[in-house]
């Protein structure tokens, strides 16, 4: 069923039913003459990790800065937990409960590690200018909360030692952990990764990992978008392939791994471990 | 923080320590700032009078530069509107001068506001041209408006400011007021900046390590805390601007000009724009440099002290931009920081 | 609104409209090859105004004198660039401004000692009279000021699109990797640019001395008016640049002849600004994406 593609701005609160969490409905995207993004579509059940793959400049990352809103698509919609989102500005999509952590991950070079996590904690505290300025009880209370908010998320990614230090004096495996502690800290219900394995060594790729899986056991939906095949089958329960802006693959990763088309566009022939088939 | 729970104490010690360290040496500061002055002469007086207008705006426009990231090259419209408003409202229309000063605020808060919402959805070094341009319409309204504001002759006879029986026709009066509005606007400053607004802002600021769109997908309203952080600032300075009115007691347009713009940007840069701090580092220091040159101009070659005072500042702001970007504040901050540093395993 | 009032409108905005595009443009070669905002470039103009005026009145004729200034402003350009920018060139672009800002000072400094508080003025160009034209009179400069701001612009046409230097430069401001791949080097462009932006902003300074006097004070305010007339038709490009000096020429122009007082130097920046930042506005599409 070809999905009607409406102008993304003229459409106000519209919700749809459905069990998904995410649901995106014919993206697509062009930067001039070049159309990274054509016609895509998928969903994504609550609580699952969804892996998505493909060659470079296939329009990857540009996906994921739609979902959070930092990028226009230009047709198609998305919604979040029945609820149109692909219309909104940034700060309010995350506000409801999505967020990036970033391939060059960003982090508040200017601040601390742990004021870096304060900061993810944003919308869940409310002093306003005036609290602050003032130092009113309400505001050192609140910054009370969200600092051992902060801290608890660092010690889960193992860095509640390095609290104070600079994120610039950190190893690059380091300030991931510490950009997934600020993203955690946000309380999203949906994670989106972006290429969160590049640049770590092998154990910070394990821990990584741990990490992801531990997510998942508390509910927490997340995309990764990922070069490394081998890790994310693992701990994918869905995979969707891309090559040149379009979704040529969508499923288990046992079933994307038996797929010819993504055999043939991506993994590039004959893959160890698995078997060749025949029928198609 | 300055002022905080103790909850905080077992948890944070060095910042704990960065606090207290802060906290001694605002009580020492405020004791040296309060007292001195009632055995000093008149002419170091009005010198620091000077300051204390200077670093009040300036410590406002570091809010939106150092905090907020953002280039501001009009700050003396601001200074100048709570200035004029001030002397109107009290002179022709016989306000009190407390009433107008609020008012005032108020006023130039809420243009800031109108301004800000328009001008941030911008970008970076657009916004100096667009403050310029604005300085400049300031300036020519105000010339223009010459049956409200007296144009460009200036405007007399501004009444003083007073509690109860003293008032800014006292020159000492006008020292305390300035200094402790400045020091109650660095407390509020500074307890802005370890704040949630305050890390807000500075996760904004892009020259400074920060990320518009990581501050976004974290929930903040970007738009939102540039405008604030700009309506702060001119607030600030409108405050500042009203005291100045009822000091000098005549005001001239040319004061507010894109000269003295330029002269609280530079104080902001060279005493450090990532803290409020730098607004009383960076006021000292030129104001300081200006009264040597005046001192020793004449002695040198005979030229008009004003060329020296302009060269002198803009030898030091380049120096300053290219060996100590981030101003004299972070040259502070490293010898305090080894003075707290406690061991962390 | 008689005939004779609105072709004297029209002239004024022509005349206007003329400074605007020369200053301006002068910031479109700095900004289009290093983006950089060169906020020293009012004081290239009162420096060339100042300089052919002291000249001038040394006895020297009125071309060797322009010649002069053109050329002592350049390497003031040149100086800026070399001595203040270069050793800034990994920093940001904010700190670039306000290193530029630090250049405006010192020569603002500068012009004070050599030249005082006094304003300075010129005779127009070859003594040009004053022409009288259906009823409107146009002050004898105003055509030198405009013609020679198209020979500017036609000069810059050429030089951007014939010449290999031109050629060059462009290729820095749009392609900078792959101007370098072709050997060109970027600081070699960057001081062109900053020497060539001077040079012109001397010409104009003499240009306009005749109709509005040169002080040391009018650098900054001459360099808010340029920018804000160089942001407004677009500073990326040339045609914009062209565009926007002439929308502020004009908008000025008429407000200063409908509304009495002084306030047409208050509203038509005002305008101006309000055109550029509604233009942004219907360029960005909801809540700031893009």
């Amino acid at each position: 069923m070809k999905p009607k593609l409406v102008p993304p701005h003229r459409r106000r609160g519209k919700t749809i039913a459905g069990d998904y969490l995410l649901e995106v409905r014919g993206i697509s995207k062009s930067f001039g003459r070049l159309s990274v993004l054509k016609g895509v579509d998928f969903s994504l059940a609550r609580g699952n990790i969804l892996v998505i793959i493909g060659p470079n400049g296939a329009g990857k990352s540009t996906l994921l800065k739609i979902i959070s809103g930092l990028a226009l698509p230009d047709t198609g919609e998305i919604y979040f937990a029945g609820e149109l989102i692909s219309n909104l500005a940034p700060y309010r999509i995350a506000s409801r409960g999505i967020t990036q952590l970033f391939q060059d991950i960003q982090l508040f070079l200017s601040m601390s590690v742990v004021e870096n996590v304060m900061v993810g904690r944003h919308r869940h505290a409310t002093t306003d200018f005036m609290s602050s300025g003032l130092s009113l009880k309400k505001a050192r209370d609140d910054e009370q909360r969200v600092f051992e908010a902060a801290l608890e998320k660092l010690a889960l990614v193992g860095l509640e030692k390095a609290a104070f230090a600079a994120p610039a004096s950190l190893s690059w495996g380091q300030q991931k952990l510490v950009g997934l502690a600020r993203a955690l800290a946000s309380g999203a219900e949906l994670l989106l990764l972006d290429e969160p394995y590049s640049g770590l060594v092998a154990d910070e790729v394990t821990k990584l990992n741990q990490l992801i899986r531990a997510l998942q056991s508390q509910g927490i939906t997340i995309v990764i978008v990922e070069h490394l095949t081998d890790i994310l089958m693992g701990i994918a329960s869905q995979v969707i392939v891309f090559d040149h802006g379009e979704k040529i693959a969508d499923g288990t990763p046992a079933e994307i791994q038996r797929d010819r088309r993504v055999i043939d566009a991506y993994l590039g022939g004959e893959q160890p471990g698995v078997r060749e088939v025949d029928d198609q | 923080m300055v002022l905080n729970g103790i909850k905080l104490l077992r948890q944070m010690p060095q910042k704990v320590a960065q606090a207290r360290l802060q906290n001694r040496l605002l009580i020492i500061l405020a004791i040296v700032f309060f007292t001195v002055p009632l055995g000093a002469g008149a002419y170091p007086v009005t010198i620091m009078i000077d300051i204390g207008f200077y670093c009040v705006v300036t410590m406002g426009l570091i809010m939106i530069m150092g905090l907020g990231g953002q280039i501001s090259l009009g700050h003396g419209a601001f200074f100048g509107c709570g200035a004029y408003i001030s002397a109107v409202l009290t002179t022709s229309y016989g306000w009190s001068p407390w009433a107008a000063l609020f008012f005032a605020a108020l006023v130039t808060g809420a243009i800031a506001g109108l301004v800000g919402r328009f001008m941030f959805r911008l970008h970076g070094l657009i916004l100096a041209g667009v403050t310029l341009a604005l300085n400049l319409v300031f300036f020519y309204l105000v010339t223009s408006m010459v049956d409200i504001t007296g144009g460009a002759i200036g405007f007399m006879n501004i009444p003083p400011i007073t509690i109860g029986g003293i008032g800014s026709q006292d020159l000492l009066f006008n020292y305390y007021f300035i200094w402790i509005m400045a020091f109650l606007l660095l407390i509020f400053s500074l307890n802005l900046t370890d704040s949630r607004n305050g890390r807000a802002l500075r996760a904004l600021n892009t020259y400074a390590g920060g990320s518009e769109d990581a501050a976004q997908v974290l929930g903040v309203n970007v738009l939102r805390y540039k405008v604030w952080a700009f309506v702060l600032s001119a607030v600030y300075a409108s405050l500042a601007g009203s005291a100045y009115a009822h000091y000098t007691r005549i005001i001239e347009p040319n004061t507010f000009m894109i000269q003295y713009s330029a002269m609280v940007a530079l104080m902001a840069i060279i005493g450090g724009r990532s803290s409020p701090w730098g607004a009383f580092l960076g006021a000292g220091l030129i104001i300081g440099l200006r009264e040597l040159l005046r001192e020793s101009v004449p002695v040198l070659v005979g030229g008009l002290s004003g060329a020296y005072e302009l060269i002198a500042y803009g030898i030091i702001l380049a120096l300053a931009l290219l060996f100590m970007p981030q101003g004299l504040v972070s040259v502070v901050r490293r010898a305090a920081s080894k003075r707290t540093k406690i061991n962390e395993t | 609104m008689d005939s004779a009032t609105a072709l004297q409108i029209f002239f004024s905005g022509l005349n206007l409209g003329s400074i605007y595009t020369a200053v301006g443009l002068g910031f479109f070669v700095v900004y289009s090859v290093t983006r950089v905002l060169n906020l020293a470039q009012g004081e290239f103009v009162m420096l060339g105004g100042m300089l052919t005026v002291s000249f001038h009145n040394f006895g020297v004729p009125l071309v060797p004198s322009i010649l002069l200034a053109i050329v002592i402003t350049s390497l003031a350009g040149a100086g800026l660039y070399r001595f203040i920018m270069l050793p800034a060139r990994s920093a940001s672009g904010s700190t670039w401004v306000f290193l530029t800002l630090s250049f405006a000072f010192i020569i603002e400094g500068i012009a004070l000692l050599i030249w005082g508080w006094e304003y300075r003025s010129l005779p127009a160009f070859l003594n040009t009279p004053s022409l009288r034209l259906a009823g409107a009179t146009i002050f004898g400069q105003t055509p030198w000021v405009i013609g020679v701001t198209v020979g500017i612009v036609i000069a810059l046409f050429v030089f951007f699109n014939r010449t290999m230097m031109g050629k060059a430069l462009r290729a820095c401001a749009s392609e900078p990797l792959g101007a370098r791949l072709m050997g060109i080097s970027i600081g070699r462009m960057a001081i062109f640019s900053f020497t060539l932006a001077a040079g012109l902003g001397a010409l104009v300074g003499a240009l306009i001395t005749p109709l509005t006097m040169t002080s040391y004070s009018m650098g900054l305010p001459l360099t808010a008016k340029g920018l804000l007339a160089a942001f407004v038709g677009g500073i990326t490009r040339a045609e914009g640049v062209i565009l926007g000096g002439f929308v502020f020429g004009m908008v000025e122009a008429i407000t200063a002849g409908v509304i009495p007082g002084g306030y047409h130097n208050a509203i038509a920046p005002l305008i101006l600004v309000i055109i550029f930042l509604s233009r942004r506005r219907g360029l960005l599409v909801t809540a700031g994406k893009g």
